[in-house]
């Protein structure tokens, strides 16, 4: 925002349908600001975007190629992802991975479903404290909690297993405060008719509260989602083989004999971004939507 | 609040309570048997939480009197505040502690700073434009860590890394200690940017247009109003921002100093978080580790409260 701007100059007089014609300012000035604006939103943002294009562009070079630095990737090859379907299992990383975002997304959902609703069909003794024990996890970092989390893992036997990745996230904080928010607004009277008709609460969850929380629901899931896909600090710990998900499989092409093997890490990442790029694209609104939400807590 | 029955929330409730009115004294077992239902249903998530939370936050308070190298078979052996002792007296923590620090502060810019000026620019934009760039500038946060970690080692490589052609003169990135600094601020900020201009943005559009119109009839100039009105009206928002960065930037740094600089060279990347790693799994000095992991809970309890308390006595409520 360009600082000359704070003194206003001339008074105006003008209509008052238009904003900038109030606050004194002529055309040639708002154009020149809104073409500098428009020029700097538009180099941030292809910066943004040039790291994302730069991956798909160096994975679609022939391998020999690799090192040319050519805007536009020309002729094109699946050299690269050949490759790396050779050296790592990504077809099964990706499937692991989405196995494993898939159930922590779902069983959080309904952990967290479960928990909303309680918080808000009830007012129950000691409610205030359990709500904060939920809020409290975010002080709580994980790498407190991580050593004593391993041994547990060792003793039920679930270090290096998929399930041993699951089953401590199964509880997210970010779903039952999000979800008990969506619920808190939730019209009073219709569960109080529900209950008058003499349903069970259990049943007032599923056929009243959740068929009207589709869209949240939705939103939620999505975000948790892409959060277990992205998440890398619990599964390096508790896989500590490179052929069980997909990020601890990429991280293996890091230290290659001569160097990173940069066609296939590229090619790796790529299909490890595909299935949330995928995700983005078909749902965008609701994407958005719900990263927006899960910011305003 | 973005739920779709806000305006329903609004109406006055006739009764909180949902607990039937008891008519007439009803027996202890089944006044019991009534009170059950909410603890039942949160049972899983409390359950959860206990198990996978608040134990290990225990037994980390427990592990930390204790010397310990983490295999099964050799025995924990009391060592009281040892650890603690040691660990006040370890230069690495401090060292850790203050690039922690200046990290987080040189984070805050993407966070903070330019997410509010982008939201701004992107705000005035009418039309096709705005969801071109906000959608551009969202799509990093979708990338997983190591994925981008591994497109950003590639552009920084300093033979034939992108970066190093297109500035025509070569930086060792990854290989020395300011550039390597750099590069792990700038690929955070880079997978956040775009979460926060939306968080930003989503604030902005909650700022009722009345405020800005009436400035602007009283001829205050474009930087007037925002500085004087969207900006505070913004705060909570920017405050809730900080919030997170403060507690999660060791964290979302974590992935691309273990794929990129394991904490090198000579120490310049390392923060609070993966010097405990090391600790605890590769030194595998258990007692240690969790000892100096329970000191930063109460450190970053102590600045998130702070900043609580601040964002209370700052933000301006729209009422």
């Amino acid at each position: 925002m360009a600082v000359a701007e704070t003194t206003a100059p001339a008074p105006a007089r003008g209509e008052p349908s238009a904003v900038a014609d109030l606050a004194g300012e002529t055309g040639a000035r708002v154009w020149l600001r809104t073409a500098v604006g428009h020029g700097v939103l538009a180099a941030l943002s292809l910066a943004c975007i040039f790291p994302i294009y730069w991956m798909y562009a160096t994975s679609l070079r022939r391998p020999e190629e690799v090192y040319n630095v050519s805007l536009f990737p020309w002729p094109l090859s699946v050299g690269n992802y050949t490759h790396v379907w050779d050296v790592i299992p990504i077809g099964r990383l990706i499937l692991n991975t989405f196995a494993v975002a898939a159930l922590i997304s779902v069983g959080q959902l309904l952990v967290g479903l479960l928990a909303a609703y309680a918080f808000t069909a009830w007012r129950f003794r000691g409610q205030t404290l359990l709500y904060l024990a939920f809020v409290g996890t975010w002080l709580v970092p994980f790498q407190v909690t991580m050593l004593p989390n391993y041994t547990l893992l060792y003793r039920l036997g679930l270090l290096n297993t998929l399930a041993g990745v699951i089953v401590p996230n199964l509880a997210s904080a970010l779903g039952v405060l999000l979800l008990r928010q969506h619920m808190a607004s939730f019209p009073r009277d219709l569960l109080d008719a529900a209950r008058m008709d003499g349903r069970s609460s259990w049943s007032i969850l599923w056929t009243v509260v959740v068929p009207n929380l589709r869209a949240p629901l939705a939103a939620l899931s999505i975000v948790l989602f892409i959060n277990a896909w992205n998440d890398y600090f619990w599964p390096a710990l508790v896989l500590q083989r490179a052929d069980s998900v997909v990020q601890l499989g990429l991280r293996g092409l890091f230290v290659g004999v001569e160097g990173p093997d940069w066609g296939g890490l590229m090619a790796g990442s790529g299909l490890a971004c595909l299935p949330i790029f995928g995700i983005y694209l078909l749902l965008q609104r609701h994407v958005v939507g719900a990263f927006v939400r899960s910011g305003l807590k | 609040m973005t739920g779709a029955f806000v305006e329903i929330d609004a109406l006055p409730r006739p009764s909180a309570t949902v607990v039937p009115v008891a008519a007439a004294r009803p027996s202890p077992a089944r006044r019991l048997l009534r009170a059950l239902p909410p603890y039942l249903f949160l049972l899983p998530a409390i359950g959860c939480l206990a198990v996978w939370t608040y134990r290990p936050l225990a037994a980390a308070v427990n592990l930390s009197f204790f010397s310990w190298n983490l295999l099964p078979t050799t025995p924990k052996e009391p060592v009281g505040l040892d650890n603690y002792r040691r660990l006040l007296e370890l230069p690495d923590l401090w060292h850790a502690l203050w690039l922690t620090a200046a990290m987080t502060l040189a984070l805050l810019l993407f966070t903070v700073a330019l997410p509010t000026v982008v939201a701004l620019w992107t705000s005035a934009i009418r039309g096709r434009g705005r969801a071109v760039y906000r959608a551009m500038i969202f799509a990093p946060v979708l990338v997983p860590p190591v994925a981008g970690a591994a497109v950003w080692q590639w552009m920084l490589d300093p033979t034939s890394g992108a970066v190093d052609r297109l500035i025509g003169h070569p930086i060792n990135w990854i290989h020395e200690p300011g550039p390597a600094q750099i590069a792990i601020v700038v690929i955070t900020g880079w997978h956040l940017l775009g979460f926060a201009v939306l968080v930003v943005s989503a604030g902005l559009a909650g700022i009722d247009d009345e405020y800005t119109a009436a400035a602007m009839l009283d001829r205050a100039s474009r930087w007037q109003t925002t500085r004087w009105i969207t900006l505070p009206l913004l705060s909570p928002t920017l405050v809730f921002l900080a919030l997170m960065t403060v507690l999660m930037s060791g964290q979302l740094t974590f992935p691309l100093i273990d794929t990129l600089t394991q904490g090198g060279p000579d120490s310049a990347t390392t923060n609070v978080y993966y010097l405990l790693w090391e600790w605890g799994f590769q030194n595998f000095d258990a007692g240690f580790a969790a000892s100096a992991g329970l000191l930063f809970f109460v450190a970053f309890g102590v600045v998130a409260t702070g900043l609580v308390r601040l964002s209370d006595r700052l933000t301006f409520h729209d009422n």
